[in-house]
């Protein structure tokens, strides 16, 4: 028999009996439902899951999310709508490729000529025949550009920061970390099996509190910009408590590198503390519009990370045409800081628009510009209708954020035009309007 | 005399379900370390995880108008655990257990232990409510000295009728009964909240100095009715 998952039951054993195939407050139900459940069977949980997800869940908006795209993810895009399977030319805002550079010519270009020239994969770990010439000098570029003696490159964002995190922190030590980190950082320090400390969100009063009583090896993580919010760690203040504290400072800058700063070298470039952070993390699927990250720091922790970051060790190298075009990205971002100008002038247009409009964009200061709804059972509908729209945003929903924080997440990109940026402002204003939330 | 005492000799468990009327059903959801949730919970039981290391206190307290025992208020101290799902059941909300209670009436103390198995404070507590437009303050005292002090904020409201768990365990055995609760409901995240848990024989379990005084999840019920389901005895449950 399979499990119901109906969230309301009448109080009494009568109207129980009225009630038994209903599925009232169904819509109450969420991700974070189906995460812990005991039972004594693993399967348990499938049948009330999959009832959710069918019975409700997917035909109420999260068929939204992974809804395939047939076009690059430029400011226009084809993608199949996933109930009625009809394909959509929308307004794209929603992709991470902040400076385009995922189609440029040149990235193309550099990936079909080392495909050519290596083949598809790296067929082997780093460590053992996976390492090719491209991610040599891949490597060498990064570490040039960061400043930093030496940069070690992982398969993937998530890998980078399991495989440095897990590498360097045992049990016994602290993990002391803000609330709003990546589930990559958070997935590392669990696996390194050490005493994990979260602080609120962005509060230096809060981390001085969390290092309190700690004592031995302490890792203080933050990001360069949150992904969720778009707001800018407080790093001055956050680096002078974990100094004073003796700490060792981390900072992953997936959403920040190659974008803050003078030289596009980060969030720690734009404060002056990049001598004071003792590991940066940064990927290449944002600005560089690849995959991939890496960790910059000393020659000594290249060497040990070489050793023991086991993700990177157990998993294939980052394909050889990836990390050609990724180099070519680089290169093409160092060589054009009018990308990162043009990216800076379309955030503070769009800024200006959704001002004018009177839209909410809670606490963000970059190009990561949340729209708050602040209303978990409307947001799907809000989605459908910018959809019907033309335009192309992801709802953001609990418990990826607090409840009644949802919103959707716009992701501007250099290569957004002014007019493609009034037509989403446009199209945003109407919709919110349409259903009552302005 | 203080302390806890959930057992009061092996009894049949009921069939009946059991309603009990409020005013107001306010509740905090605080995280706090896992090391202090596992001393707290019986082995059967795994705490939910918020974030890695940390599980959640909550701290709810009931205004109750109408009841079997009359009207009386009540203070329950509980973490949140993995609810059970079985072939059949419906899936609740989420599930508690509750490690301590405290009422202001014998016969509200002596009802929930006899029939719910409940562990209690075994001495009346002080407990008032001071509800506003923008939040409700709610104080918990025992012999003049502070228990519990804990600002609780609305968001907006809805009808609800929500599904919860409740286990226990005593010298008796483990227990398990659903829980529903029929109200205006608010819900938020919004961090507005924050507690004072005072050093006192009520609050001696819990690592004070490691708790977040801020909820992370704010809830208040209004104008409800709270269902308990008769008492499951969970035959897997060591004793």
């Amino acid at each position: 028999m399979a499990t119901r998952i109906s969230n309301t039951t009448p109080a009494t054993p009568e109207e129980e009996t009225d009630a038994a195939g209903a599925n009232g407050g169904i819509a109450d139900f969420d991700y974070s439902n189906f995460y812990y459940s005991s039972s004594d069977d693993i399967f348990a949980i499938f049948d009330p899951y999959n009832e959710w997800w069918y019975g409700h869940a997917r035909d109420n908006g999260y068929y939204l999310f992974s809804q395939p795209m047939s076009t690059p993810p430029g400011p226009r895009i084809d993608l199949e709508e996933q109930l009625g399977h009809e394909r959509l030319k929308l307004l794209n805002l929603a992709s991470y490729n902040y400076l385009g550079l995922s189609y440029h010519p040149e990235v193309i270009d550099a990936a079909k000529k080392a495909l050519d020239h290596y083949g598809l994969g790296a067929a082997g770990s780093p460590i053992l025949s996976g390492t090719m010439e491209i991610h040599v000098q891949l490597e060498k570029a990064l570490a040039k550009f960061k400043k930093k003696d030496a940069v070690m490159v992982f398969p993937t964002g998530y890998s980078t920061n399991v495989g440095l995190i897990a590498a360097l922190m045992r049990p016994g030590d602290w993990v002391i970390m803000d609330q709003n980190v990546h589930a990559s950082i958070v997935d590392g320090a669990i696996l390194s099996k050490a005493n994990v400390r979260f602080f609120r969100h962005n509060r230096p009063d809060d981390l001085e509190k969390k290092l309190r009583g700690t004592t031995g090896k302490r890792l203080v993580i933050v990001e360069g910009v949150y992904s969720m919010d778009g707001d800018e760690a407080r790093l001055p203040e956050i680096v002078e408590v974990a100094k004073r504290h003796g700490a060792r400072i981390m900072i992953d800058e997936a959403h920040s590198t190659f974008l803050y700063g003078a030289n596009g070298r980060g969030v720690a470039e734009k404060y002056g503390l990049e001598e004071d952070i003792d590991i940066h993390v940064g990927t290449f699927s944002k600005a560089l519009g690849g995959m991939g990250g890496f960790v910059a720091g000393s020659q000594a922790l290249y060497n040990y990370l070489m050793g023991f970051a086991r993700s990177r060790v157990f998993s294939c190298a980052l394909s050889p045409a990836v990390s050609a075009g990724v180099l070519q990205a680089l290169r093409i971002a160092e060589r054009e800081p009018q990308l990162r100008d043009t990216l800076w002038s379309n955030v503070a247009y769009m800024r200006g628009l959704l001002a004018e409009a009177g839209i909410d964009v809670g606490e963000s200061t970059s190009q990561i510009i949340p729209i708050m709804i602040r209303n978990d059972r409307k947001i799907f509908g809000v989605a459908q209708a910018l959809q019907k729209a033309g335009l192309y945003l992801q709802p953001i929903i609990y418990p990826a954020v607090a409840k009644h924080r949802s919103r959707f997440r716009i992701s501007i990109s250099a290569t957004h035009t002014t007019q493609q940026l009034d037509e989403a402002a446009t199209i945003l204003a109407d919709v919110m309007t349409a259903e009552g939330l302005r | 005399m203080s302390g806890s005492n959930g057992s009061n000799g092996a009894k049949k468990p009921s069939s009946e379900f059991v309603q009990y009327h409020f005013r107001h059903a306010i509740g905090g959801f605080f995280e706090f370390p896992t090391a202090n949730a596992r001393k707290i919970l019986p082995p059967h039981l795994h705490p939910v995880e918020p974030h890695h290391g940390q599980s959640v206190l909550s701290v709810m307290a009931f205004d109750f108008h109408k009841s079997m025992v009359g009207e009386y208020g009540e203070l329950i101290l509980s973490v949140l655990v993995m609810p059970r799902v079985a072939p059949g059941e419906p899936l609740p909300r989420s599930a508690f257990y509750p490690f301590l209670l405290g009422t202001t009436t014998k016969d509200s103390r002596d009802h929930a232990i006899e029939r719910w198995h409940l562990p209690h404070f075994m001495e009346n507590i002080d407990l008032s409510f001071d509800a506003k437009d923008d939040g409700i303050r709610i104080a918990a005292a025992h012999g003049g000295k502070p228990i519990i002090d804990m600002n609780i904020t609305p968001y907006s409201w809805e009808k609800v009728s929500h599904r919860y768990q409740s286990f226990m365990h005593d010298a008796d055995g483990s227990y398990m009964s659903t829980i529903i609760m029929e109200s205006g409901f608010s819900e938020n995240e919004e961090e507005r909240g924050d507690i004072t848990i005072h050093p006192h024989a009520f609050t001696k379990d819990i690592d004070r100095d490691n708790v977040n005084t801020t909820p992370f999840r704010e809830l208040w019920m209004r104008d409800g009715l709270q269902t308990f389901h008769p008492l499951d005895t969970l035959a897997s449950a060591a004793v």
